[in-house]
């Protein structure tokens, strides 16, 4: 490993180590200021009108009552942002398909169809209310192989955006609600299948779900003479510049884009969620507008999707893969967002990661009357997980094998070539399933019935490319007192990236907790970085961060030779600062700082750019020799019960194993695993948003189930597995989704292992559990 | 709408407000007073952001009225001392990811502590259920609080005083 630093010396040592997080006591004390805690002075308050109807066209706005309401300042509506901002008006990350308020049509319950501007909130919300729209029904298309085989269209004409050049084709196609389909293949899968001795078939469903970060979104915008500023809550400040430049016809100088570390987000505070509407009042009115989200409103504003997979898997007498499928159809709701990004990334692994001989995947991004779906930690990848570690499974089971014996001996290993025609590199998949099957016992005797109780155990694996191409930059300025200051727009929202690169810089530069300071992404000082996104950014930030840091370093040891009269070859960097061997002798950086400008206080500055490539994948065949930078690799264990009495599921030891490359702070790596646990316990077991006839059944806290202390899982074992990535930094990748990704899935497993009963519908209810025992006691279908 | 002019303290500080008759206690103390870890998370009690202790009971202030804390003590978590015990176990135990629900944990943690000073994980689980901490912190918090009543505990049995007696009330 060449790039693995020359740490391990004396001094270094912050890679590895578990520092606690930057701004720990602000935050548990309370002071910490979100981006809704930034004084931002007098502002006025948007109330949202929402569409009551999944689809119809908007016949008349009468905003006359709401304009009436004492304290109102203005009432816009679709139809006016639309006469100022024309086509700009419709925005969106893969299709130009939504716009900030709706003004010709609706195409979801909810959807905002006209802002209410009032100085203090409570007057917005109220005046909202009093907004009357007129609708003409049309009809609705709520189901997502309904919206596949036909009409109605949620779009009359699918509308690529300037993003994503490879979409350029699907412009103005009509009579559609797929907006974009990936198609992955290798060998001859259907006759493989016939020539196999086993195959397993199955349908599953993957419901909508909410991230529910506890944080609300909060956007404020306000002009400033010929610029437009904006504070926002959002995991894509660059993006955000960009969208607003391009939605207000301004240079990208004349926007600019501040957000604070976030209170969670999960993928919900991504791309263009409010800023498009609040920068378009606050612009065409010329005033200081704020949006403060309640919660059903965060609700609307995105969701994960919803998702259809029809698989199977096929082996040979001696067990081996010969062919795989997956029929995925992703539910992007009314409007497309990444969703067709997500449904390629996801496609790309929807047979898993097994040697396969032979594999077919069809995904479809598919418009309904719903909510848009987005990003949500996993990027679409727990959906199709769930597909193939059910048929893997129970391919194992139809062949008399171990599920755990038969994954291993199949799993891609380094140097393997996946399904879709990438190198495998740094993805220790067997490591993870050893060490997570270990962790819980698998092989050991257990009691599998107890009362009403039975007991059982499963075990699944994931697999998620990492987002490519993608940019990063850092810039670094060291202080003439050895403190630094790191400039990025990666967002801190909870994963511990601000800690996580203060640790890489401070590996490079002999530093220590505290003396790197990072700010809060400010598209005015930040450099430009993609999104902090798709556990991305130890990657890619702590590259960018890491050349940074090594460039100052050898800028340190020129300097330092130079005062020091020595050649720099002879110099090198240590805790004592810059020290030269022959001679002995060593200066430290204020000294050395001071004595290069004559002056305390002063500043030196590197830069760096990170930039990844790939390369696109086949349109036909989905296949690319190299389809992504690096991969995440996960396994779940499970050990649970099912009380065959009431349905109810008790996890008694859940253990995760994932392969982080290296872990630049242990203890952060440890929470991204046990949260996930956490999340993936709400996930599995009662986790998901209800519609019904296209209206959002329990989007409010009172309804929507989230994980609490009680449904934390008796036992979690994290497992940090490093099998260092080439070009990482210090080896390092990240960790945010990894293991998300196999825990439904093993849930899922495990309950098959106790009860023989396989389900493919998450979430496991107990009402759905009762029903499947129900069902396979009486000889029906499973659920 | 009628407004009501109410006094309170405040971690320690006496104020008086005029405040709508419909007003949320939430509202007023984080938009009339500036106390921000006061925290809108969900505005049906369901998520525990937004706790406070009203005279010592946790309070969800998304659901009560200002001008029903008139006469009360209010304290928020940035009123607890700077050696309080639970702040400092959650600092120590890393109990916090994005901390955005931290502070309402505090609180609810400090009204644990006070009412049962050997809690045992059960108990945790029992009082904290209403709180939502979406990052999965769970586990870090129960060890911070565990090690918060060691820490009462200790400091109570050799009856040590704290800090450097120059302590501003928050």
């Amino acid at each position: 490993m060449t790039d693995l630093p020359e740490s391990g010396g004396a001094g270094a040592g912050a890679v590895g180590q578990r520092w606690l997080r930057a701004d720990a006591e602000a935050k548990v004390r309370g002071t910490f200021r979100y981006t809704a805690d930034e004084p931002v002075g007098r502002v006025c308050y948007v109330g949202v009108h929402h569409a009551s109807r999944p689809h119809a066209r908007i016949v008349a706005v009468d905003t006359e009552a709401a304009r009436a309401v004492p304290g109102v300042a203005a009432v816009v509506t679709g139809a006016d942002l639309y006469r100022a901002l024309g086509d700009r008006l419709l925005s969106g990350p893969a299709f130009g398909d939504q716009p900030a308020l709706a003004y010709d049509r609706v195409r979801y319950a909810g959807e905002p169809v006209a802002a209410v501007l009032a100085w203090d909130l409570a007057t917005a919300r109220t005046a909202a209310d009093e907004v009357y729209v007129e609708y003409e029904d049309l009809e609705p298309v709520h189901d997502v192989d309904d919206a596949v085989a036909g009409g109605p269209f949620v779009h009359s004409e699918l509308r690529p955006s300037a993003v994503f050049g490879d979409l350029a084709h699907l412009s103005g196609r009509t009579e559609t609600n797929v907006n974009y389909e990936y198609n992955l293949r290798k060998g001859d899968v259907d006759a493989a299948t016939a020539g196999a001795a086993t195959t397993v078939r199955g349908e599953f469903w993957s419901p909508p779900t909410h991230h529910v970060p506890i944080e609300l979104p909060c956007t404020t915008a306000w002009p400033a003479g010929d610029r437009l500023e904006i504070l926002s809550t959002t995991q894509t400040p660059s993006y955000v510049r960009q969208a607003v430049s391009e939605l207000l016809d301004l240079r990208l100088n004349q926007v600019r884009v501040r957000t604070r570390p976030l209170g969670g987000s999960f993928g919900s505070k991504m791309y263009d969620r409010f800023e498009p509407l609040v920068a378009a009042l606050a612009w065409v009115l010329r005033m200081p507008v704020r949006m403060e989200a309640t919660r059903e409103e965060a609700f609307l504003v995105t969701t994960r999707h919803g998702v259809a997979v029809t698989g199977h898997m096929s082996a040979d007498a001696d067990g081996n893969i010969v062919a795989a499928s997956a029929d995925v159809r992703y539910d992007t709701g009314a409007y497309a967002d990444i969703g067709p990004r997500i449904t390629a990334k996801s496609g790309m692994v929807a047979c898993g990661p097994y040697r396969l001989e032979a594999a077919r995947v069809r995904s479809r991004c598919v418009y309904t009357n719903k909510p848009s779906a987005g990003p949500y930690r996993g990027f679409g990848v727990p959906q199709v997980t769930l597909s193939h570690e059910t048929l893997v499974d129970e391919l194992a089971r139809a062949r008399g094998e171990d599920p755990a014996a038969y994954r291993r001996r199949h799993l891609l290993r380094e140097g393997d070539t996946a399904a879709m025609g990438t190198v495998m590199h740094s993805a220790d998949f067997v490591g993870c399933l050893d060490a997570a099957t270990a962790a819980i016992g698998w092989d050991s005797p257990l009691r599998r019935e107890e009362g009403s109780w039975r007991w059982g155990r499963g075990v699944a694996v994931g697999m998620k490319a990492v987002l490519t191409p993608t940019i990063s930059n850092a810039v670094l300025q060291l202080n003439q007192d050895a403190t630094a200051t790191l400039l990025i727009s990666t967002v801190d929202m909870g994963q511990g990236s601000d800690t996580i690169m203060a640790q890489i810089a401070a590996e490079v530069l002999y530093l220590g907790r505290g003396q790197v300071r990072v700010v809060a992404a400010d598209t005015d000082v930040t450099p430009y970085d993609t999104i902090t996104a798709g556990s991305r950014s130890t990657y890619h930030t702590g590259n960018a961060v890491r050349l940074a840091a090594e460039r100052m370093r050898d800028r340190l040891v020129f300097l330092g030779a130079e005062r020091l009269g020595v050649s720099p070859t002879d110099c090198k960097l240590t805790a004592d600062g810059v020290v030269s061997s022959s001679e002995q002798r060593s200066i430290a950086l204020p000294e050395l700082m001071h004595g290069y400008f004559g002056a305390r206080g002063t500043t030196l500055t590197t830069e760096a750019n990170y930039t990844t490539q790939w390369v696109p994948y086949d349109h036909e065949t989905g296949q690319s020799s190299k389809v992504t930078e690096h991969w995440f690799a996960g396994a779940v264990a499970v050990e649970l019960g099912v009380d065959t009495r009431t349905g109810r599921i008790r996890l008694r030891h859940v253990a995760l194993a994932a392969d982080v490359g290296r872990a630049i702070n242990p203890t952060m790596v440890e929470q991204q695993l046990i949260g996930s646990a956490i999340m993936g316990t709400g996930q599995a077991l009662f986790d998901y948003i209800v519609f019904d006839e296209g209206q959002m059944l329990n989007g409010t806290l009172l309804d929507y189930q989230l994980p609490s202390i009680k449904d934390v899982p008796d036992k979690i074992t994290p497992i940090i597995i490093e099998s260092p990535h080439r070009t990482g930094p210090f080896g390092a990748k990240g960790v945010g989704e990894t293991v998300l990704i196999p825990f439904a899935p093993a849930v899922a497993n495990a309950v098959r292992d106790a009860v023989g009963v396989r389900i493919t519908t998450l979430p496991l209810t107990p009402e759905r559990v009762l029903t499947a025992l129900w069902d396979s006691a009486n000889g029906g279908t499973t659920a | 709408m009628t407004a009501t002019t109410i006094e309170l303290t405040v971690n320690g500080i006496a104020q008086q407000l005029t405040v709508p008759d419909d007003e949320l206690l939430l509202d007023a103390l984080r938009r009339r007073l500036g106390y921000t870890s006061v925290r809108e998370g969900c505005g049906v009690g369901a998520c525990g952001a937004c706790t406070v202790l009203v005279d010592g009971k946790s309070t969800s202030t998304c659901l009560a009225l200002a001008v029903r804390a008139d006469g009360a003590e209010i304290t928020t978590a940035e009123g607890l001392r700077q050696d309080d015990a639970v702040v400092n176990s959650f600092i120590e135990a890393g109990a916090l990811q994005c901390g955005y629900c931290i502070p309402g944990f505090v609180m609810m943690a400090t009204e644990l502590l006070s009412e049962n000073p050997q809690p045992t994980p059960q108990d945790i689980a029992e009082h904290l259920e209403g709180n939502i901490c979406r990052c999965g912190t769970y586990l870090e918090i129960r060890a911070a609080i565990l090690a918060a009543a060691r820490r009462r505990a200790e400091t109570a049995a050799s009856g040590s005083g704290s800090g450097s007696g120059l302590e501003a009330r928050a």
